[in-house]
């Protein structure tokens, strides 16, 4: 993995990003990620919760007009977290926290998906899912996004490489 | 005060304590950015087939959220004093937090008692849209100013005080 950590650490987005002392580049790119982890994380455990009976006035297939939103921040954070790697690839990919974030994103993804296919849109063909089924979805995408949260701040604190060049 | 900050900090420098806190402060920040979030876009017009009195049962939430950002908040302040009071990205975060607080009390002293009937399918007056919009805005910024924390440390990354210090980056945790 040596080379091709050198390789993607001597590569001019890596430098930039890693290197620049602009406030768009490692700061703003922070920034970024923030503000996207806030508005997929955070809107989607408000939609969990009205899912578990908070709010219960509130329309479901309504909850609905906030998942473009959800997945702009999703797309957002899926960027800057790439530029991200791309500027310490050694830090991420050397550190089993790392996969550890990945995971709960890539889960807490496919379960929004499926809340916002088959609970939040009462009229998508298949058979409707138990109220049950519908809670543990929503328990499930809070605990996936606590656990991507906490394993991206635990990640500064886990690594044990940094950079291979 | 001195003697409950010496324990905090005490607490704070076990192996875990800083980023369990820093973890729990971000799940403040996303239960207050996703609910109150949302009810600010209600109220820009978003999702208008929701009456905005069932929507706003989601804003406690929100406010729980708040509580526990500051509460983690008061925690990092408590250890390390310093990195917050001279860091200017610090005082711009708390500035942020103090207008949106504004904010909030303007919408609730001023447009709430006839934003809170306003039904499915309604629009709110152009008013608390006003409100609705800056609220994302300064929250946005608190988020902001909040991940530059860590480049506008004072101390110890050089003698040269306040301001952008590369230097910082090697070491930084991100």
């Amino acid at each position: 993995m040596d080379p091709i950590f050198i390789w993607i650490e001597t590569s001019g987005l890596s430098v930039w990003a890693r290197e620049s002392t602009s406030l768009f580049a490692f700061p703003g790119i922070l920034a970024l990620h923030a503000i996207g982890m806030a508005i997929v994380a955070g809107m989607s455990t408000a939609i969990a919760l009205r899912i578990l009976g908070i709010a219960p006035d509130v329309s479901l297939g309504e909850m609905k007009r906030f998942v473009p939103i959800i997945w702009f921040g999703f797309w957002v954070n899926l960027s800057s977290g790439i530029i991200l790697l791309i500027a310490y690839p050694t830090k991420a990919l050397t550190d089993p926290v790392f996969y550890f974030k990945i995971t709960c994103v890539t889960v807490g993804i496919l379960l929004f998906k499926r809340i916002s296919r088959r609970v939040l849109d009462r009229s998508s063909i298949g058979f409707p899912l138990g109220a049950r089924t519908e809670r543990w979805l929503a328990i499930g995408s809070l605990v996936c996004w606590v656990g991507a949260i906490g394993g991206g701040r635990f990640l500064a604190y886990t690594y044990v490489k940094l950079m291979t060049i | 005060m001195l003697a409950s900050a010496e324990t905090v900090a005490g607490f704070m420098r076990t192996k875990w304590a800083w980023p369990v806190s820093e973890s729990l402060h971000f799940t403040g920040l996303g239960l207050l950015f996703g609910t109150i979030g949302i009810f600010d876009l209600r109220l820009l017009g978003v999702a208008k087939g929701i009456p905005i009195a069932a929507l706003h049962k989601l804003v406690p939430w929100g406010v729980g959220g708040f509580f526990l950002t500051v509460a983690t908040g008061m925690l990092f302040l408590l250890t390390e004093p310093d990195q917050y009071i001279f860091n200017s990205a610090f005082h711009l975060k708390v500035l942020f937090m103090f207008l949106a607080g504004l904010n909030m009390s303007l919408f609730y002293l001023v447009a709430f008692p006839r934003v809170k009937s306003v039904a499915e399918g309604e629009d709110v007056p152009f008013m608390a849209k006003c409100i609705g919009g800056a609220s994302l805005c300064l929250w946005l910024g608190v988020i902001i100013f909040g991940r530059l924390l860590t480049f506008y440390r004072p101390f110890p990354c050089g003698p040269e005080g306040p301001g952008f210090v590369s230097a910082c980056l090697s070491w930084v945790s991100y």
